[in-house]
């Protein structure tokens, strides 16, 4: 389980790493609720709004 | 050599230093990414989220079994604690979260979408023995278990953001926050005594099941440091801490990379979803927390025994987890959270839709319970 562990980490690290380097990351952290029309921590808008 | 010199000299051997060291080591890299663009808050909720990953382990928090105690027997101890921990957090998060500009609550519809996703939750939450929170630090600390867990749950959000429009379709009513009706203050103290009617009717119950209901120091502990972690996660992001969003935009980018296109899914085309696909994973703030909390729980796991020594479970126990973790993916998209983005922060904003969770994942979490003897798990 070890070596599976080990494995997972270095992948991961690095595809976190290459991520962030090969993708912009312009302004601070943000959660789609920051974003005008959120109504859900995943960004859904309203149902108000989707009545429209 | 004496005798503290030996217990020292012993205690060090048990570290485990290849993994304590990558943990840590892990977290300054990305605490470095993010601080060498400028943005400490980015670094703040990375060390946050290692925090917590300490905590819970430590603590040994677990609202999986919380729940599941609760249900079989009625021993309410570690639910109690859960609702003190939101109590802690919902001091700070209400107030703030009406009062000042550039902060705000977790808030979700309510209707359909929230009832079916966290049924469906509930029962993926019992299958795979532990819920957003619960498979971020034990699959950060050594679980193998939960590391299957960890990436079925992943791949069931990625299918989950693609039918939550057409669950959305179904209906429902705008989020119903109590400061937008009572004001800061009020909205607070409906929120505090929202939880301890529900605090007082779960130890009501406790009792007439002749069981216990006062929690172990331990968890007490652990509770008031995750609610005050908690605090500072929504005083770093401006939103109260969320787990599951970030695992929908790393199976996202995944799945992407495989040649998957998302620009006809509805979900990746609203702002929040389609920034957080376009941009670096380091730039969302539920996958700083996420990825703190695995490297945290890792470093706390490796700092007390050696790491990840036991051997694999049973292939059954293994797709009980699968099962579970793909069920907590779909129904944590569906039902706009899990046990930390939809119960914690959404009852800790004063919004609805976090009780409404919390009953219909319970409901879930009954399924899940005896579904488990199936997979070789014990129901209590």
């Amino acid at each position: 389980m070890r070596v599976v562990y080990a494995l997972v980490l270095i992948a991961g690290l690095g595809a976190v790493i290459a991520d962030h380097l090969t993708s912009p990351s312009s302004a601070r952290a943000v959660s789609p609720e920051d974003f005008a029309g959120a109504c859900a921590p995943c960004g859904a808008p309203c149902p108000s709004a989707q009545k429209k | 050599m004496s005798t503290a010199t030996l217990s020292a000299s012993t205690e060090l051997r048990r570290l485990d230093w290849p993994f304590l060291i990558a943990a840590v080591l892990g977290t300054a890299v990305l605490v470095t990414l993010v601080a060498l663009d400028g943005h400490p808050a980015s670094a703040a909720l990375v060390i946050l989220g290692f925090a917590l990953g300490v905590a819970f382990l430590k603590a040994e928090f677990s609202f999986t079994a919380a729940w599941r105690r609760f249900l079989a027997n009625g021993e309410a101890g570690g639910l109690l604690a859960a609702l003190l921990l939101i109590a802690v957090a919902a001091l700070v998060i209400v107030p703030v979260a009406a009062l000042v500009p550039g902060f705000g609550g977790a808030i979700a519809p309510i209707g359909p979408s929230l009832v079916i996703g966290a049924f469906v939750f509930g029962i993926g939450m019992q299958l795979a023995n532990g819920c957003g929170s619960g498979t971020l630090y034990t699959a950060g600390g050594g679980s193998g278990r939960m590391l299957i867990a960890l990436a079925l749950f992943i791949a069931g959000s990625v299918i989950g953001s693609l039918h939550l429009p057409a669950f959305l379709a179904l209906g429902g009513v705008d989020p119903i926050l109590a400061s937008a009706y009572l004001g800061p203050w009020g909205g607070l103290a409906v929120t505090l005594a929202s939880i301890a009617a529900v605090a007082l009717a779960v130890a009501l119950i406790a009792r007439a099941r002749g069981a216990n209901f006062k929690p172990r120091p331990l968890i007490v502990i652990g509770a008031i440091a995750i609610g005050g972690l908690s605090i500072g996660v929504f005083l770093a992001g401006h939103h109260p801490w969320s787990v599951t969003f970030g695992f929908t935009v790393w199976g996202a980018k995944l799945a992407a990379l495989a040649g998957f296109d998302f620009s006809g899914a509805a979900f990746w085309q609203w702002p929040g979803p389609k920034r957080a696909l376009a941009e670096s994973i380091l730039s969302d703030t539920s996958s700083l927390t996420d990825l703190g909390m695995i490297l945290g729980a890792m470093a706390a796991a490796a700092a007390t025994k050696p790491f990840a020594r036991t051997v694999w479970p049973q292939a059954r126990s293994l797709i009980a987890a699968a099962i579970g973790g793909l069920l907590m993916g779909w129904g944590a998209r569906i039902g706009f959270g899990c046990n930390i983005g939809a119960f914690v922060g959404g009852v800790a904003s004063g919004s609805l839709h976090g009780w409404i969770w919390f009953v219909a994942a319970l409901g879930g979490c009954m399924i899940g319970i005896r579904l488990r003897p199936l997979f070789g798990l014990s129901r209590e």
